[in-house]
């Protein structure tokens, strides 16, 4: 088959952070194929792709497209060119309509007026055909982080991309949705089209791929068929050793109650009820998982308990002190720490030092402040001690984070929420978007946490990642615990029939 | 990397640079175009603003004290910009403080430094108050600060104009003025003939105060924080509205302190037109410096000397009008605020650069 892309010998260096991305990259892809790349945070997938798309310009290296030599100077040229690009960090306008990202540029227009009712029909027939419906009047603002990504998807393929890149785009799917999307991948395919994907998740890529490039350390270590290869090879290339998957051993006994959430009523952002009546506890030493679809009142819920969103009605308890009406700062050093879902624009602030960014739980404690200054020694000596203890690859004190890849900030993040050793920790979807050794590391922070004696809330719609955790797992239904089982209890059908929001069988319930 | 922290420095310096010696080079045809000789117009220039033959007639002088309220200004701006507020409302702030220092400079009797101090406080006060305003309706209602603060400057313009035309306005006839405030409460100078004194030096502090308090500061992170990333600075436990809130304070009491000085150093009462733009001048000084302290005493300096110059080499020595200078002025200003454009030519001659030497070291 003809090669729709063909890079050879490309070479990227970056003076600002002194990382050599790429190094004498050969990669191709097959038209009407899926390319599965994959590789460790920080491999340089997405530079590569960042050259293919026009966004950086390689130090040396050609690339070939259909066959042609071609310079991309500009991601317009990459479009002019057939390629679109879903990134992987979202470039979507929050104040503006479904409708109107997706239409961004090239809007319908009649005699140099919008058509603004036709917009919508346009999405929504474009939605259909590609069996992602999105609802064209919403507001991209008050989109769950999964319906985020999909609008993504869909702008691209507005632009009739015969070459897609797609950079991490199920990190945030519900599995049910990533198995549509893949039909939506596999039909694209089949119409002749490219499909490049970035991705952690190695099942993924036996499913859906039909070649995968793995990278690592900027340099391209294995290209094969998805026939000739599996999970743990592919695991074991990427990042040159055997990967342990920890699995919480059940034997440590679930200590007192650390925090517990009553009859607890919240609203949305647009007023209407997500969380209505949900009570659980969670105890030292015990992880209680919180598994559903995205868009099930997670958000509200997680924001609820860490005091960035009020609550209607209901407490919020931690170590039996109320605190519903208690601000974030309280909270924290109540012992509370909050590893959110959104580590680029909650969990971290790109804009300034890595040592801003490691004290802003705690800047107002000693030794990291002193009669309001800041102590700047201090800082840097946790900052440090943060890089080392989470190996934060490439991570400087005093200077910026914005290039640093997307699993070195989600150590960043981890290392500064477990250091004032919390009591009990909220980490929602703390895993999203990291490689295999990544989310081994994460796992393990976590597990330890626990095994000192924290006590742990996690909301994940990665069933597996609920499933390796935890002791109990409480399912959300529109805004409701529909269920809780405990880690013995729990099978993929069980929490399947209580996350589609189905009543599992009564005889079963009275066993429990 | 400290390699790469140095080129960052050079960068930063290199931009302004070059943004200025393009400045100079549109304006040198300019006035080419009007038949003057920019060699000689740029020297006058330079030698009316920045030079001082006796330390009694001494422009550079009068430099430092036209850049008195222009730092205390850009400094105003800077401190709102860097909380996330694009507050262009110095102007009304600098007119509340000095309204206020004008009033109580003859309302009340006070004995010297008290007297002073009293009225530099009140008009801090007044531009917090004043600032305050917009701030609140920012963080509770979220209306846009830049409409607000520009229609609270009108406000206070009119505002100025009816005090000085009715309440406080004293011998009827002659341009409406104030009476001058008493002389326990004017600023003292350093050197006869000018008008350069202690009101420097205070906007030189504020400056120092203001570097330690944005960026040593607990208070000053909150505020930073709050600017740059309000949802991060919330995750984390900072009291957003509050921290924007105080930046707005702060800045429209540095404005006020502007006023007051400037009533208190060089008018001694406010009178029709006191106002010449020095509250929007204050943004100019703040972006072209950088919002960075340092940057605002350095632009706040070059910016006054360079206005002198016009008015005094260009248009008394040259006969070419003062308004030639305004036109460098923001010739230099808009070529700064291109700066994207000037760091690609100093990022791309860099790389033609790095080409060229890497080829020298593979040869
Ligand atoms: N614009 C940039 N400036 C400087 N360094 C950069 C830049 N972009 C990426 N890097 C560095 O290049 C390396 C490769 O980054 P890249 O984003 O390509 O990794 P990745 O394989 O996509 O990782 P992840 O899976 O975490 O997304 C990283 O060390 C990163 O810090
Ligand atoms: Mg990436």
């Amino acid at each position: 088959m003809a090669l729709a892309v063909e890079m050879t010998g490309i070479s990227k260096y970056f003076p600002s952070t002194a990382v050599q991305a790429n190094r004498g990259v050969n990669f191709s892809a097959e038209s009407g194929q899926v390319h599965a790349l994959v590789g460790e945070n920080g491999a340089g997938k997405t530079t590569l792709m960042n050259i293919l798309y026009g966004l950086h310009q390689p130090d040396e290296g050609e690339i070939k497209i259909n066959g042609k030599h071609v310079l991309v100077p500009t991601p317009n040229e990459a479009i002019h060119l057939g390629i679109g690009m879903v990134h992987q960090h979202f470039k979507l306008i929050p104040s503006f309509t479904v409708a109107q990202n997706i239409l961004l540029g090239i809007e319908p227009h009649k005699y140099g007026l919008l058509r603004q009712g036709y917009e919508n029909d346009m999405v929504r027939a474009l939605a259909d055909s590609f069996g992602l419906p999105v609802e064209p009047s919403e507001k991209v603002s008050n989109l769950t982080v999964g319906m985020q990504q999909r609008v993504e998807i869909l702008k691209t393929l507005q632009r009739n991309a015969y070459i897609l890149l797609l950079d991490e785009p199920t990190a945030v799917l519900t599995p049910q949705e990533a198995d549509e999307f893949f039909k939506v991948l596999r039909n694209l395919a089949e119409r002749g089209r490219t499909v490049i994907l970035i991705t952690h998740k190695l099942p993924e890529v036996m499913k859906v791929a039909d070649q995968v490039t793995v990278m690592r350390h900027g340099e391209v270590i294995e290209v094969t068929s998805i026939s000739d290869t599996n999970i743990n090879s592919l695991a074991h290339a990427m990042v040159g050793r055997n990967i342990v998957f920890n699995k919480k051993e059940s034997h440590v006994r679930p200590g007192e109650v650390i925090a517990e959430v009553k009859d607890l009523f919240v609203s949305s952002n647009n007023g209407a009820a997500a969380v209505m009546g949900v009570s659980f506890q969670v105890h030292k030493n015990e992880i209680l998982g919180i598994a559903g679809v995205s868009g099930n009142g997670q958000n509200e819920l997680t924001e609820a308990i860490t005091g960035l969103r009020e609550v209607d009605k209901g407490k919020v308890l931690l170590a039996s002190l109320d605190i519903t009406k208690a601000a974030v700062h309280e909270r924290r050093k109540s012992g509370m720490a909050h590893i959110p879902e959104d580590r680029m624009t909650m969990g971290l602030n790109l804009q300034t030092t890595l040592d801003e960014n490691v004290i802003v739980n705690q800047y107002r404690q000693k030794p990291y402040s002193r009669a309001g200054f800041l102590v700047a020694a201090a800082i840097r000596k946790l900052a440090n001690s943060i890089i080392e203890r989470f190996s934060v690859a490439s991570a400087k004190t005093g200077e910026g984070i914005a290039t640093l890849s997307g699993g070195n900030l989600q150590k960043l993040v981890l290392g500064r929420e477990l250091s004032g050793n919390p009591h009990f920790i909220v980490a929602s979807q703390p895993t999203r978007g990291l490689d295999v050794g990544s989310i081994e590391f994460v796992h393990k922070s976590l597990l330890d946490a626990s095994r000192s004696g924290a006590g742990i809330l996690l909301i994940s719609v990665d069933i597996d990642e609920i499933f390796s955790l935890c002791d109990r797992i409480a399912v959300l239904y529109r805004g409701q615990i529909a269920g809780v089982l405990s880690a013995e209890d729990a099978d993929e059908q069980k929490l399947g029939i209580l996350m589609a929001g189905g009543n599992l069988d009564p005889a079963e319930e009275m066993t429990q | 990397m400290s390699k790469s922290s140095f080129s960052k420095k050079i960068n930063v310096l290199l931009v302004p640079v070059l943004a200025t010696i393009s400045g100079l080079i549109l304006s040198s045809v300019i006035l080419l175009l009007t038949n003057h000789s920019p060699i000689q117009a740029f020297s006058a220039l330079v030698n009316s603003g920045f030079s001082c033959s006796k330390l009694t007639n001494c422009n550079f002088f009068q430099t430092l004290q036209l850049a008195t309220p222009l730092i205390l200004n850009g400094l105003s701006a800077t401190v709102a910009f860097r909380s996330g507020m694009f507050s262009i409302g110095q102007e009304g702030q600098f007119l509340m403080g000095a309204i206020v220092a004008a009033w109580l400079g003859y309302a009340i009797h006070l004995p010297p430094v008290i007297h002073q101090i009293v009225l530099i406080a009140a008009a801090v006060l007044a531009g917090g108050m004043y600032a305050w305003i917009p701030g609140i309706l920012k963080v509770k209602l979220n209306i846009n600060e830049v409409i607000t603060t520009v229609m609270m400057n009108n406000i206070a313009i009119l505002f100025m104009s009816y005090v000085v035309n009715f309440p406080m306005n004293v011998d009827k006839g002659s341009t409406a003025r104030s009476s001058p405030i008493d002389i326990s409460a004017t600023l003292p100078t350093f050197f006869q003939g000018s008008k350069w004194g202690v009101g420097f030096v205070i906007a030189i502090a504020a400056s120092i105060i203001v570097y330690f308090y944005i960026w040593r500061s607990t208070r000053g992170y909150e505020q930073r924080m709050s600017g740059q990333s309000p949802l991060f600075a919330r995750f984390g436990g900072i009291k957003t509205t509050r921290a924007v809130l105080r930046g707005m304070i702060i800045s429209g009491g540095l404005a006020g302190m502007a006023g007051a000085i400037e009533v208190m150093g060089v008018h001694h009462r406010i009178m029709q037109g006191f106002s010449t733009g020095l509250g929007f001048d204050g943004v100019m000084v703040a972006l072209l410096g950088q919002t960075h302290p340092v940057g605002v005493v350095i632009v706040g300096i070059l910016f006054a000397g360079v206005r002198l110059g016009a008015q005094i080499g260009l248009q008394t020595f040259m006969q070419i009008p003062r308004e030639l200078g305004g036109v460098i002025i923001a010739l230099i200003i808009l070529f700064v605020s291109a700066d994207t454009f000037f760091k690609d030519v100093v990022q791309t001659t860099q790389k033609w650069l790095n080409k060229i030497f890497s080829r020298f070291r593979k040869a």
